[in-house]
């Protein structure tokens, strides 16, 4: 396990995590912080427990111990300013079938933020999937469906990414177009945790790779 | 959630609760035997067969103190699950698990009991019009979907906190479920068959025979869910130091 | 754009969240058809089951057609929860739904009343003409519709929560119908001795009032448990 320097107040800070699944150990005292303008890339083996690491972090797994804080506060209180404050995708990418691009976009930015159809569409747009704003979920590609679930990337004013292998489907240009996203929200103060073996290039990128200590 | 909690994890820790029930069982076994023999004995050998019911009115004694027992069940599940939800004690999970299925069969029993007597004094095996067998059977019904529930999912921590929430669900839908059936029963009793009330004719020799088992019948439920839950923590924790020295030491 | 700041002014309030789930849930159900119409058939033909299988007169009919009618209800109401939730478990859209910044029984309500618009609804709406073809009697009409009305947005919520906690299985039609059928007797007792206690020529008021009284207190409990249950599930 790598252990990362804690600044003077992180965005994220994970103080020793412990989580068991079953009678198996995933990591123990498990500790990072996480600042504006950084980007962490989670590393680990299959089963190494970095998709359980993500569900953590973003609360929806609490079968753990440990302190997670969020600007210095800590979480188990206030989920909810947290919440407004991330957005996660993860291996699922809420995309429904047989809704539209649109309608999907519409549905999960209200969950979060207002955002106008003019703005989704350009977001769609930006993704590449222009002209792909009003056809079902279900004629698209994978890599188009993972596009569509990125989108929200440029919908949400979400300070922290939290983004469980999102190149998996993704073309090569895609991969570029993600790579600039991440890169563009650490630039603006945004900060992500993100997992892939893809290999990132990206100045202030740190690593973390889980499954060491075993 | 986790972490402010651990000391009391550790308050409620099954290592605890077992040394606890070692030292406990010899004589809640004890107490258990005592009562269940005189209660046994009295309602069988020495209370006078009643002048209405004959030696059917024996029956009662059992049934009775069966299906107040079955009646702690789920406020027993509730109550455990939730513990189990706010403050992640294992063993109380380890207790709700075992409690389903006993409660199911304490359940079973006081229909099976019920319907004995019933086949005797009023000539039927069930009958729709006794509020009491129908909300049972009810109560039957909701602990059934309890342990399906417990077997149906996999992950034990989800399993557990799955069937916590499910009891005390059910622990208000059977309060909920018992008081509508009484008033659905009130209408539709059109020529109202021998009631099961148990008190008006009978001295107190009865009831003290009653009491007695309804006291037996509580040390056999607290001494079944003791031994489950003793097996439950070796297995769950045969990981843990004191479980190895445990068997080593039996070995 | 400025990430880090000003998120907490931008936040969408409960409602427009609340709004958009209500809509996209309508939407989906539009889409797929079948979740409007699998319930609303198999109502039909369980119904119509029962003249074949108990009897044809209509002076038997007359006296069973209230419960045949609430049971087959439930009937459909349990086979039509099955897909409440399920797809967006499969797709992901559920771990999104927790992760929202607004209260997650706010939302599992909206799903809720989604839900029931769609295969409730049309239950309730047809089952007039159902009881007709069971003869039942005119004065039963309006209070079996409003007890429907009452009523199966009761059996929805519990059932919600039994789907909430399953949600993660493979297959769970069974294990659905063994816990919520039971939870849900006491809404069947009470709309159909709504139904008899009209065609006995009395109020059905009080039971309608219980049955009310029972939806109130489902929708203020039923979609927290719901929340809990999802979190639950998805832990």
């Amino acid at each position: 396990m790598t252990e990362i320097s804690q600044d003077a107040s992180p965005l994220l800070e994970v103080r020793a995590l412990t989580c068991e699944r079953g009678e198996r150990l995933l990591f123990r005292d498990l500790e990072f912080s996480l600042d504006s303008g950084q980007v962490l890339q989670v590393k680990g083996g299959n089963g190494s427990g970095k998709t359980t690491l993500m569900r953590i972090v973003c609360g929806l797994n609490d079968s753990f111990e440990g302190e997670l804080y969020w600007r210095g506060d800590a979480l188990g209180e206030r989920w909810d300013a947290f919440h407004a404050n991330l957005l996660y995708i993860g291996h699922r990418l809420a995309v429904n079938h047989v809704l539209t691009p649109l309608e999907n976009l519409r549905w999960s930015c209200r969950l979060h933020d207002p955002a106008d159809d003019s703005g989704i569409r350009e977001a769609l747009a930006e993704m590449d999937l222009a002209g792909y704003e009003d056809s079902p979920c279900y004629s698209l590609s994978a890599g188009q469906q993972q596009r569509v679930s990125l989108a929200r990337l440029l919908l949400s004013s979400a300070a922290l990414w939290i983004l469980d292998e999102p190149f998996t489907t993704l073309d090569v240009d895609g991969v570029a177009l993600l790579e600039n996203l991440v890169a563009r929200h650490a630039r603006e103060g945004g900060a992500v945790l993100i997992t892939t073996h893809h290999k990132l290039v990206l100045p202030r990128l740190r690593t973390l790779t889980l499954g060491v200590a075993r | 959630m986790s972490g402010r909690w651990q000391w009391f994890h550790r308050l409620g820790s099954p290592k605890w609760f077992y040394e606890k029930t070692t030292r406990w069982l010899p004589w809640l076994v004890g107490a258990m035997a005592l009562f269940l023999t005189v209660g046994v004995a009295w309602a069988l050998l020495f209370l006078p067969p009643d002048y209405q019911q004959g030696h059917t009115s024996r029956i009662l004694v059992v049934h009775v103190a069966v299906a107040g027992t079955s009646l702690s069940f789920f406020p027993l599940m509730a109550a455990a699950g939730t513990v189990t939800l706010v403050w992640r004690i294992k063993l109380a999970d380890m207790v709700a698990k075992h409690a389903a299925p006993l409660g199911a069969w304490f359940t079973f029993l006081t229909l099976a009991s019920g319907s004995i007597w019933g086949s005797v004094m009023w000539g039927t095996w069930w009958e729709w019009t006794d509020s009491r067998l129908v909300s049972m059977l009810f109560q039957l019904f909701l602990l059934l979907g309890v342990i399906s529930l417990r077997t149906a999912i996999e992950n034990a921590e989800t399993a557990a906190r799955a069937c916590a929430l499910l009891s005390i669900v059910g622990c208000i839908n059977v309060v909920i479920i018992k008081y509508s059936v009484d008033w659905w029963n009130t209408l539709h009793q059109p020529s109202s068959p021998i009631s099961m009330e148990v008190g008006n004719p009978n001295g107190p020799e009865f009831w003290v025979a009653t009491l007695v088992m309804i006291v037996a019948v509580y040390l056999f439920l607290a001494v079944s869910l003791i031994l489950a839950t003793r097996n439950e923590i070796l297995e769950r924790e045969n990981n843990a130091q004191w479980v190895r020295e445990l068997v080593a030491q039996a070995r | 754009m400025n990430r880090t700041g000003n998120s907490a002014m931008n936040r969408a309030n409960a409602g427009a969240a609340f709004r958009a789930t209500l809509k996209r849930d309508l939407l989906i159900s539009v889409k797929r058809r079948n979740d409007i119409l699998n319930p609303f058939m198999f109502f039909i033909i369980v119904v119509s089951l029962f003249p074949i299988g108990i009897s044809p007169e209509s002076a038997m009919l007359r006296q069973i057609a209230a419960g045949v009618i609430w049971i087959a209800v439930l009937l459909a109401s349990m086979l039509s929860m099955d897909s409440l939730y399920r797809s967006d478990y499969e797709d992901g859209s559920l771990e999104q739904l927790l992760l929202s910044s607004q209260p997650l029984y706010l939302l599992v309500f909206a799903k809720n009343i989604a839900h029931w618009l769609v295969s409730g609804l049309p239950v309730i709406l047809v089952s007039p003409l159902l009881a007709y073809m069971l003869a039942l009697p005119a004065e039963g009409y309006l209070t079996l519709v409003l007890s429907l009305l009452l009523g199966t947005p009761v059996v929805g919520m519990i059932g919600a929560i039994a789907v909430a906690l399953t949600v993660g299985l493979g297959s769970r039609g069974l294990i659905l119908a063994v816990i919520t059928v039971p939870m849900s007797v006491p809404v069947l007792i009470f709309g159909t001795l709504a139904v008899q206690n009209s065609l006995a020529g009395g109020s059905p008021l009080g039971y309608l009032a219980l049955l009310g009284a029972m939806l109130a207190a489902a929708a203020s409990l039923a979609p927290v448990a719901t929340a809990a249950a999802l979190r639950i599930s998805l832990n």
